[in-house]
């Protein structure tokens, strides 16, 4: 279970104030409009933000003194997921050992990670030889093998085309039930996400303003805020 | 679209720029080769074009004295960027590094002195180490003419490496975050891809202006076995005045810098995009111990190391009164009207000419393109101010005085001067923004100036804010040029601090020293900001 | 806002020049302009040209415009450039060790002065001396006790003065030592050289980067001039700058001036010339330009050159060897230094 209390990030221009909680094992998109928090959020919960008051705790054990190296999640961002001067097969391999001296059972996990997001054929090639959607599905494997139980992604597919961005969420889905992952992701189509989510949080104004099951958030007439949102 | 088709026939501007400016250079070694040698004649010495072998010594040991300097330069400037890097906020960092900046800018001899000042006979340095004992060699030697060229181009090299670590995607750093890097990994992964990236070209850049310096390799070399080929060219111009012979010098120069350049291959890897956001960069190593007593020592070596040097200005305190006369005003006026005309040439020239570098006809940069570019401009460090100006006067005469050619040559040549350095300064945010943009920008249709105000200008702000404060600083420093033209009317803030020393007056000369170094710092400090 | 007036101004009229070429009328004067190009260190503010301005406007009924070169070798190179076009209508601080190329050119024109009077031995038509000094070391004798008494003394004392001297590549003070060496040393200059190189701290660009260090400590004795005392004296009341005196004999130093062929004024020019003799001159030349003239100004030397050395000998060369040797004696001089 992730656990958001009043998680408060402050800025000049920006207050942020989360309060949300996603069951273990769920999936959980978050909407919104385009600089309303969501992105804040997330690096809060990853341990990017400074957070001034409230708390996040994951399975009952607070975040807040974790540094990101030791918090439960791993954050997979829009863009520049990968190191450009190593290969797909590193910058997995990256995810156990950063030294990149590994053991013959680690070059096995990777290779199983970048079977299971389909890219064990493209493991020797560099960033700038993938495609975007290759790109981020490296991301993914490397959030495999790195074991965590929470995954964060922020607009992970949100510069795809629609069909891939559907197969990379049915990806998503199928490695979370396989792993037993908890996932939070930040999404610009609901629509896309609506089959695979058990819930739906929406952010708007620095706050979780509604969240629920798909079938009740998607529906027109919850708040004006989200019905403009949704466009309805 | 029919005006647009028309419009890109016509060639890029920039292509123009640097057509001109090679027109220019290669105008310049004509204008001196056809002046002729008429002392060699009366003197009987041997002529011929093929470098002598004192020249292709004089090449062999000037190369040596260049590849120790850059290597130095690049190691020390490398560590202080990392450093810097590592340590966004300590006490005083932006004053620290103008007064180190402005050792790139300075003029020449102020660097010399204060190399003199700090480890000379009586300088602190020797006067230190013999309270433990220690018995230092004469700084006069190579290794003052290294150690001078190290405090000129150490900080170049940070800074250029700065901006590049600080263009990183952020995500990187909140990636090493995560994955647990450790201060070894944060230099494989985050900092050497970026430093193997930018080091051919600052290298390359380095090592030409090291195998090209003068003062400081004559007054610290010690002796005649310490040389550039910048030292024959001016014998040759100003003790023989034999014009053929500087050309033919020169041209070897030339050839020997841009020989050096191909056969290294050292242009710099024209790399794809790696800016993400401008945000703060978060360092998964800066909690690291001992990198923060590595940082410390690194800092506070480099300052040191350079800013007494520059910190030796301040002996003219004292003088500064004898300064306020009206003469010395008129030349602080005219030394800034000249350096802000430089910096306008400057940027423009860099501006026209890297994005010429980077325009895209067909949606991908020419590399090649690209590269002739980028050599055009790194020639202009083969050909000394002075035989450019020689040069370009033999063309000239007859249709101006000299004197009447002096307002508009020294801003346009301290100009060139100066583009090398700002356009390493434009070049690499323009490509960026090139990258990242430019599909965008042909898909919407923005040419010309629209996509120069809309795509180029956001991008592009603050490297033009910096490129304009560092040309101002190198050409208000300069006095290659001003000395040839320099007198009547036309007197800056370093002719008269020659002119000064010329006159027994080394005083007043520090004070004027003082007042160009704080105009140095003051500017390097504009420049760190943007 | 003056020199950006000028600009405008500068730039217009370039633009003119070049689209109008030679047919563009010179602008009308009220007073004739005699034009003279001299070196920085003369025109400066603390130089003579100041008062020599002043003193020919006096008489002449014209105006005289300084232009600035370098110094003596610029001056040459850039009247050569300009050739027959130059503005220049004199040239002044031609030195001597450089007459020979400034005679090949053509340039210059007789000066048609008397040379009686002078206080050197001198017998050239085109160009006339107005001062002269000799090359001299100069030490601080609050901390040099006792100098070398000779050349040979320099150069041969393991233990003795370091000295920084300025490289005859590129300045006349430094191919004067060169030329000296010789005078001295003979075809023994090259080995003078290697025993006196230990003690060379180093070779600067021009005179006053040398006389900067020295006067910043690091060296013991600097190549400048025997009338360098003097300054230190007249100018600043110090009295502990010295020069040493050799006794071998000192290499003298002679600045000439001479009016070009080309000029438009000659009977100005030559006014001008005769004007370089006179006693407004001369008596500017001491503590203005600090060097000797070449006629007794009326109440003689000023006070600050009383205790200054005098040669035992002068040593020269004539420009016409030092143009025959001066490739072979840098050559040389090289080899013998970098060795």
């Amino acid at each position: 279970m992730l656990e958001l209390e009043a998680l408060t990030i402050r800025y000049p221009d920006f207050t942020g104030n989360y309060t949300l909680a996603v069951p273990k094992g769920a999936l959980c998109a978050v909407i919104g409009p385009s600089g309303g928090g969501k992105t804040t959020m997330l690096h809060a919960i990853a341990g990017f933000e400074p957070v001034v008051s409230g708390k996040a705790s994951f399975d009952g054990r607070d975040l807040a003194p974790l540094p990101p190296a030791s918090r439960p999640c791993s954050l997979l961002f829009q863009d520049h997921n990968l190191f450009p001067h190593l290969t797909a097969r590193q910058n997995v391999a990256l995810g156990l050992k950063p030294g990149l001296s590994l053991s013959d059972k680690e070059r096995g996990i990777v290779a199983d990670a970048l079977i299971s997001v389909d890219l064990d054929g493209e493991a020797n090639r560099l960033p700038g030889e993938l495609s975007g959607g290759q790109r981020q599905r490296v991301a993914l494997a490397r959030a495999l093998v790195m074991r965590r139980p929470l995954l964060l992604l922020d607009e992970p597919f949100g510069a795809l085309d629609p069909g891939l961005r559907k197969a990379m969420i049915t990806l998503t889905d199928s490695l979370r039930r396989q792993h037993g992952l908890t996932v939070l992701m930040t999404i610009h189509t609901p629509s896309d996400i609506a089959h695979a989510a058990d819930l739906v949080a929406f952010v708007a104004e620095g706050q979780v303003q509604h969240s629920g099951p798909p079938h009740e958030m998607l529906k027109a007439g919850r708040s004006p805020a989200l019905d403009a949102f949704m466009g309805v | 679209m029919a005006g647009g088709i028309a419009r890109s026939r016509l060639p890029h501007p920039g292509l123009i720029a640097a057509a001109v400016l090679v027109v220019i250079l290669a105008a310049a070694l004509a204008g001196l080769a056809s002046a002729g040698g008429q002392s060699r004649s009366l003197a009987g010495s041997p002529s011929g074009f093929l470098p002598s072998p004192y020249l292709r010594g004089v090449a062999r040991g000037a190369a040596v004295q260049a590849g120790l300097s850059t290597v130095l330069s690049l190691l020390l400037g490398t560590a202080l960027a990392l450093a810097l890097a590592r340590r966004p906020v300590f006490p005083c960092r932006r004053l620290i590094m103008a007064v180190i900046s402005a050792a790139t800018v300075a003029p020449t001899i102020v660097i010399i002195f204060g190399v003199v000042a700090v480890f000379g006979r009586s300088g602190p340095v020797p006067v230190l180490a013999s309270q433990f004992g220690l018995t230092l060699p004469p700084i006069y030697g190579l290794h003052g003419i290294v150690l001078a060229h190290v405090v000129m181009n150490a900080p170049l090299v940070a800074r250029v490496l700065l901006g590049a670590l600080s263009a990183t995607p952020a995500e990187h750093g909140r990636l090493g975050q995560m994955l647990r890097f450790s201060s070894r990994d944060c230099f494989r992964h985050l900092d050497w891809p970026v430093i193997r990236r930018e080091w051919p070209g600052l290298a390359t850049f380095i090592f030409l202006l090291c195998f090209t310096s003068f003062a400081v390799v004559l007054s610290l070399g010690g002796g005649p076995a310490n040389a550039t080929l910048e030292v024959a060219i001016y014998q040759a111009l100003r003790l023989e005045v034999d014009f053929e012979r500087a050309a033919s010098i020169a041209l070897f120069q030339i050839v020997l810098g841009l020989g050096i350049i191909l056969a290294f291959g050292l242009l710099g890897a024209r790399l794809p995009d790696t800016s993400g956001h401008m945000a703060a960069r978060p360092r998964p190593d800066a909690g690291s111990r001992w990198l923060l007593a590595l940082d410390a020592l690194v800092i506070s070596f480099v300052v040191l190391l350079i800013a007494p040097v520059l910190l030796s200005v301040l002996t003219g305190l004292g003088q500064l009164p004898s300064l306020a006369n009206r003469q010395v005003v008129d030349a602080a006026i005219t030394s800034i009207l000249l350096a802000g005309l430089a910096s306008v040439i400057a940027v423009t020239l860099a501006l026209l000419m890297a994005s010429a570098a980077e325009a895209a006809p067909l949606g991908r940069p020419s590399a090649s393109r690209a590269r002739l570019i980028d050599l055009a401009v790194l020639a202009v460090l083969g050909l000394p101010p002075f035989a450019l100006v020689t040069g370009l006067f033999v063309l000239l005469r007859g249709h101006a005085s000299l004197a009447s050619v002096g307002l508009l040559m020294v801003p346009l040549v301290n100009a060139l001067m100066a583009l090398p350095f700002v356009y390493r300064l434009i070049a690499p945010p323009l490509r960026q923004s090139a990258v990242r943009h430019g599909r965008l920008a042909a898909s919407l249709g923005l040419d010309g100036l629209a996509r120069l105000r809309i795509v180029t200008w956001p991008a592009l702000k603050q490297p033009l804010a910096a490129a304009l404060a560092l040309s101002a600083a190198l050409s208000m420093g300069d006095f290659g040029v001003i000395a040839l033209f320099g007198g009547g009317d036309l007197i800056t803030l370093p002719y008269l601090m020659a002119e000064r020393m010329g006159a027994y007056r080394v005083d007043e000369a520090g004070a004027v020293a003082l007042v160009l170094v704080a105009a140095a710092v003051g500017l390097m400090f504009i420049a760190d900001r943007a | 806002m003056l020199i950006m007036r000028q600009f405008v101004v500068t730039v217009l009229a370039m633009a003119a020049v070049l689209a109008f070429g030679p047919v563009l009328p010179a602008a009308a004067q009220t007073k004739p302009v005699l034009t003279v190009y001299s070196y920085s260190g003369f025109t400066g503010k603390y130089g003579p040209g100041g008062k020599i301005k002043d003193g020919f406007e006096a008489v002449c009924n014209c105006t005289l415009d300084w232009v600035a070169t370098e110094n003596s070798g610029a001056l040459l190179g850039r009247l050569r450039l300009e050739g027959e076009g130059t503005k220049a209508d004199v040239a002044l601080g031609l030195d001597v060790n450089i007459l020979a190329e400034a005679r090949a050119t053509g340039m210059f024109a007789p000066h048609g002065q008397s040379l009686t009077g002078l206080d050197l031995p001198w017998t050239d038509m085109t160009f006339l001396p107005f001062d002269h000094g000799h090359m001299a070391f100069i030490y601080d004798s609050s901390k040099l006790a006792n100098p070398p008494a000779s050349l040979k003394e320099l150069v041969e004392n393991p233990n003795g003065p370091r000295i920084v001297l300025q490289d005859p590549r590129t300045s006349q003070p430094g191919l004067s030592l060169l030329l000296w060496m010789r005078h001295v040393h003979g075809d023994k200059a090259d080995e003078a050289w290697a025993k006196l190189k230990p003690r060379i701290v180093t070779f600067t660009k021009g005179w006053s980067e040398a006389y900067g260090l020295f006067l910043k400590g690091e060296a013991d004795m600097v190549l400048s001039y025997t009338t360098s005392p003097a300054y230190h004296v007249g100018a600043e009341k110090k009295t502990n700058f010295k020069a040493a005196a050799f006794a071998e004999g000192h290499y003298i130093y002679v600045e000439t001036g001479a009016m070009l062929r080309s000029t438009k004024q000659p009977d100005l020019a030559r006014q001008f010339l005769a004007f370089m003799l006179s006693d407004t001159f001369q008596s500017a030349i001491p503590e203005g330009n600090w060097m000797y003239p070449v006629k007794m100004p009326a109440a003689g030397l000023p006070a600050s050159f009383a205790d200054l050395i005098k040669p035992s000998r002068t040593l020269a060369f004539t420009p016409d060897e030092v143009l025959v040797m001066r490739r072979t004696l840098i050559e040389s001089w090289q080899n013998a230094i970098s060795r």
